[in-house]
């Protein structure tokens, strides 16, 4: 494997390269695009979850002004649902029939000369509804159970036997409740049809997706389409699919023969792009007098919606945290009147490490240990599963550190030991990974003749730090200035780039670019190879070093010459190269191919009397391998611990019963915290370099939320000696 | 948004008569509530009547009072150096409401009329809620209603009120003074508010085109000490789930006059009289904070998704009552 030769810009912290343009304005979102003869669309939804639509009267909002069309399924032309992806199925098309599967489906789409007058002329609409009885609770006995979604149910050892020989056992059910992405940019799509041609603008994670889709969708060639994500207004998962507001807005566009563009309302947000499902997951764990575990059992039901899917393995993370020889995992899916869930940032672990590393506390707690040593006592070595080494796992270095920076040694263990006043005092932590999407990408490397380099690839920046990591990067494997490196992304007509989601862009991305920026070098090498005025002549890949825009021997910096040199001596404008990369298969390594670990130390305050719940403060000690950006990954995590907080503290997306409507679909209604709720929090990062891939990152996009529950409720139960065991912990569950 | 007339008026009695001729006006101050309600679709003036240029701001002072006038802003009102002396419940109350941008937009009257937060009434898709469709129903009663009311409830309405700065307004027996065809007009702060009853759609003594122009304050005696305390689900910018206010006279180790409201559990701002009346004349300890509490709530009609509440009122007047009384020099 090509050792990363990147020089010191690779890691160093330095400042967003798209920072001047967010600050002043000047980066544009899919909302901020405009174009000639565009007109405006606006959805209505359903207000019912389940039955059929009778009648549909449009007469009123046709007749409103500036309204040139009313599409529904009375009218709409047939359309294909979109490809299976590596995030499973594509959502069902929409307008194809009468039914109704959820509240807040779209029904009817409405296209008039501004956004005020659709939106007006869509309240316009009027509907009569055969309603019928829907299914909105996992325990529903109506519920059409799907079993191992995944294939992901784990049975290793004998989980009976182990609990037989368990001096503790504990076990508990726990809840956690739907919750919502709400990226503050609300959802944009603005289509324009030349022809068969198609131009999107759509706050996607994955433009290739987005054209993909629409091919299928609307039978037209792949070549056409050209899908434009320069900057996304944040995702969280949200636009990791091809939602069914996409495609209305470009049958609009087509119906029409104008430009249309749609945005999203928030309360639409919450019904129109996945959600993190809710989940009741049964666990139970046994251990040795000694502190050894013997049995873990986990079993987890989360809700989908009717004809769709999504992939929450919730409970498979306990089958690979620790050492533990009789291991039991198990998930089902309970189909219900609901819009689909999807992917949201740390889907599947965010739910599954609660119940994990609570439980594992209160068998710590059982036995009179120390949480940590406890957690430390049952280390996974290897896989668990694939009894193979990990490729990287510095988890007992988050450990170990993470309690250093933290003051861990001052906890006493005594249940409302520690006291500040009014206030309990609680300390807890949780152990936390976070498996990586491991999937293919490409990109492509010029350098120009005035010596600067261009290097681009389909992906998104949806806020992560991608357009700034991928240009300190390339600028390590070409030896420029970060200054003379331009990263682009973002269009669908670039190289192909996997989704900005389940933390495997930066790996696959990075692998891509290292591939390019060497064949690149590789390509000048080429060109001089027989040049008899060039220094370089004959010298192989591995005998040069860049630096300074320079190619030279190494050890020689004095025999070498510019990329810049290069080319005008040989009348080239720039040269170019492509690189990909595969993942990584543990098979072949012989290691298992590791995600991102880390280890969540939490200080909180309750006042049980009035319910009151305060973070006081948090330290993340994360392996996420190589860091690219010390900068903007300490900002990921950083990200991920206030959604942590916020997942345990205060996000709730409440359903009506009966109706199946989204009780408090706003932002004045679904709480999430306010910088006064948000403490402070340090980050440290642990580990080195991943030996599974050139570049050896390991995403760390989600593992910062992963575990915030856990450590906030085993703190609450240092404090108080209360196990909190539903999501979130808000006054009247904190009232003792 | 449904389309609206808009106009900008520029005398008081002018103004009360344009509205008063029309039922589908209304005025316009900081907007802060009623544009969200317009855009929602729950409201649907056809002409609106901005008041913010006619002269009813300022605030001015006399030895027993503050009058505050009518477009004054929290933000205004909160730095009032009297306020900040004597009424320090009234300020907390104020700065522990909406957030720095709202409360340099909202005005004092515009607080005093702010309508529910209750989901179903701001959500013109669903069909029943009294509020918005006089006999239609309400569906917060088997809905999702953690943040409701438990007194003054009916059947036909549990949303509560959701002013802060109204608390200690009713405990203070502040009076709004109003504008009407008729001419001017006063009415107690305690009994400007009506009970949903089986008409939750009249939330106010208000005839329409009625304008508040100001709000006048009774200071409290200058020995008096007065605590706001607001439990909300996070630390800033929420409603509150319950809140207190309450101001204590202490003479000679006895309560000679205690004032004491809720926020939060009401349909109304909740002034708790017969809480007062447990505490005059009674030694400032916490067993009598407690029967103070216990009255206060008396009468509580929780539901499922509010039974906490009852319990957290009382605590949270006990805690307001012990800081106001530790707080004594």
């Amino acid at each position: 494997m090509t050792t990363l030769g990147t020089g010191p810009v690779v890691g160093a912290g330095i400042d967003r390269v798209d920072a001047p343009l967010k600050v002043t304005g000047a980066a544009r979102y899919p909302n901020d695009f405009s174009l000639p003869g565009m007109v405006h669309a606006a959805l209505v939804g359903s207000t019912v979850a389940a039955g059929r639509i009778r009648d549909i009267d449009v007469s009123r909002a046709e007749a409103a002004p500036g309204v040139l069309t009313v599409v529904t399924h009375l009218d709409a032309p047939p359309l294909e649902r979109g490809p299976m992806t590596l995030l499973g199925g594509s959502p069902p098309a929409p307008l194809q029939d009468d039914r109704i599967l959820h509240h807040g489906q779209h029904i009817a789409v409405v296209v008039a000369e501004t956004a005020e007058q659709a939106r007006y002329a869509a309240r316009l609409v009027r509907v009569d509804y055969e309603t019928a009885d829907a299914v909105l609770d996992v325990d529903d006995p109506r519920a059409e159970i799907v079993d191992d979604p995944w294939g992901l149910d784990t049975r290793k050892g004998d989980v009976a036997a182990g609990f037989a020989r368990a001096d503790v056992v504990v076990e508990g059910t726990y809840t956690t409740p739907d919750n919502t992405n709400n990226p503050l940019g609300l959802m944009t799509t603005l289509a324009s049809w030349q022809g068969d041609a198609l131009t999107v603008h759509d706050s996607t994670q994955w433009p290739h997706n987005v054209r993909t889709t629409l091919a299928t969708v609307f039978k037209v060639p792949e070549s056409g389409i050209r899908v434009l994500a320069p900057f996304v207004g944040g995702g969280f998962g949200a636009g990791l699919r091809v939602w069914p507001h996409v495609v209305l807005t470009v049958l609009a566009a087509r119906l029409v023969r104008r430009p249309v563009k749609l945005v999203l309302t928030r309360p639409q947000m919450f019904s129109s792009v996945g959600h993190r499902p809710n989940s009741v997951q049964r666990i139970r764990i046994g251990a040795t007098r000694d502190g050894d575990l013997v049995a873990i059992e986990h079993h987890g039901m989360s809700s989908v919606a009717m004809e769709d899917d999504d992939y929450e393995p919730v409970s498979f993370g306990s089958a690979v945290a620790y050492a533990c020889p009789n291991v039991l995992t198990e998930d089902k899916q309970a189909r219900l009147n609901i819009p689909c869930p999807g992917s949201m940032r740390a889907p599947a672990e965010g739910q599954g490490n609660f119940a994990l590393e609570s439980a594992v506390d209160d068998v710590a707690h059982a036995l009179g240990m120390d949480p940590l040593e406890f957690r430390l006592r049952n280390y996974a070595e290897e896989h668990p599963l694939q009894n193979l080494p990990w490729s990287s796992k510095a988890l007992r270095e988050c450990y170990v550190r993470g309690a250093e920076r933290f003051g861990w040694s001052r906890r006493t263990p005594g249940i409302g030991s520690m006291r500040d006043g009014r206030w309990l005092v609680g300390y807890g932590l949780a152990g936390v990974s976070y498996p990586f999407y491991q999937v293919p990408c490409q990109a492509r490397a010029s350098v120009r003749r005035d010596g600067s380099a261009y290097v681009r690839s389909a992906a998104t920046d949806i806020g992560t730090g991608t357009y700034t990591v991928m240009t300190q990067l390339a600028a390590g494997l070409l030896g420029l200035d970060v200054d003379r490196v331009r990263f682009d992304l973002g269009d669908s007509d670039m190289p192909y780039a996997p989704q900005a989601g389940g933390s495997g862009l930066t790996g696959a991305l990075a692998n891509a670019v290292h591939a390019a920026c060497r064949r690149l070098v590789r390509e000048f090498l080429d060109v001089v190879a027989d040049d008899p005025d060039s220094p370089l002549r004959g010298a192989a890949l591995d005998d040069v070093t860049v630096a300074g825009g320079r190619v030279h021997l190494t050890g020689d910096a004095g025999r070498g010459e510019s990329f810049a040199a290069v080319l005008a001596r040989h009348g080239l404008e720039e040269l170019s190269a492509d690189g990909r990369s595969t993942p990584p298969v543990s098979e072949e390594l012989g290691m298992a191919v590791a995600g991102a670990f880390g280890a969540k130390f939490v200080e909180v305050r309750v006042d049980p009397a009035l319910g009151l719940l305060r973070v006081a403060r948090v330290v993340s000690a994360i392996d996420g391998g190589r860091i690219l950006n010390e900068k903007t990954a300490a900002s990921q995590i950083v990200g991920g611990t206030v959604g942590g907080i916020s997942q345990a503290l205060f996000e709730e997306t409440v359903t009506d019963r009966g109706t199946g409507r989204i009780a408090n679909a706003t932002f004045g209604d679904y709480l999430m915290p306010v910088n006064a709720d948000v403490p402070d929090m340090e980050v440290l990062f642990v580990g080195g370099p991943d030996r599974a891939t050139a570049v050896g990152t390991k995403g760390v996009g989600e593992i910062g939320l992963v575990g915030l529950a856990a450590a906030i409720g085993n703190a609450v139960h240092h404090a108080t000696g209360r196990r909190l065991r539903s999501l979130p912990f808000t006054v009247d569950r904190l009232m003792f | 948004m449904h389309p609206f007339a808009y106009a900008r008026a520029t005398d008081a009695a002018r103004a009360v008569a344009e509205v008063a001729a029309d039922p589908h006006a209304a005025f316009l101050a900081g907007g802060t509530t009623q544009l969200d309600l317009m855009k929602d679709g729950v409201l649907r003036p056809e002409r609106l009547l901005d008041i913010t240029r006619l002269p009813l701001g300022g605030i001015t002072h006399t030895d027993t009072a503050v009058r505050v006038g009518a477009l004054t802003t929290m933000e205004e009102l909160a730095a009032d150096p009297v306020v900040r002396a004597r009424l320090p419940f009234v300020r907390e109350a104020l700065l522990l409401g909406a957030s720095t941008q709202l409360r340099n937009m909202a005005t004092i009257g515009g607080n005093l009329l702010q309508r529910a937060r209750c989901r179903y009434f701001r959500d013109p898709t669903v069909p029943a809620c009294n509020k918005r469709g006089p006999g239609s129903g309400c569906a917060a009663v088997d809905g999702f209603h953690r943040m409701h009311a438990v007194l003054g409830t009916s059947d036909h309405c549990i949303a509560p009120h959701p002013s802060d700065l109204a608390v200690p307004l009713a405990a203070l027996d502040a009076v709004v003074h109003v504008q009407g065809t008729d001419g001017p007009r006063s009415v107690p702060l305690t009994r400007f508010y009506l009970p949903p009853d089986d008409t939750p759609h009249v939330e106010n003594v208000l005839r329409h085109g009625e304008l508040i122009t100001a709000v006048e304050v009774p200071l409290l005696p200058a020995t008096a000490r007065s605590h706001y305390l607001k439990v909300r689900d996070r630390v800033s910018y929420e409603f509150a789930l319950v809140s207190a206010g309450a101001a204590l006279v202490l003479e000679d180790g006895l309560i000679r006059e205690g004032r004491v409201a809720l926020g939060g559990v009401g349909t109304l701002p909740w002034r708790a009289w017969s809480a007062e009346e447990v505490l005059r004349g009674s030694r400032p300890t916490t067993e009598v904070f407690r029967s103070a509490a216990e009255a206060a709530l008396e009468g509580a009609r929780p539901l499922p998704g509010t039974a906490f509440k009852v319990d957290l009122a009382r605590r949270t007047l006990v805690r307001t009552l012990e800081t106001v009384a530790g707080a004594r020099s």
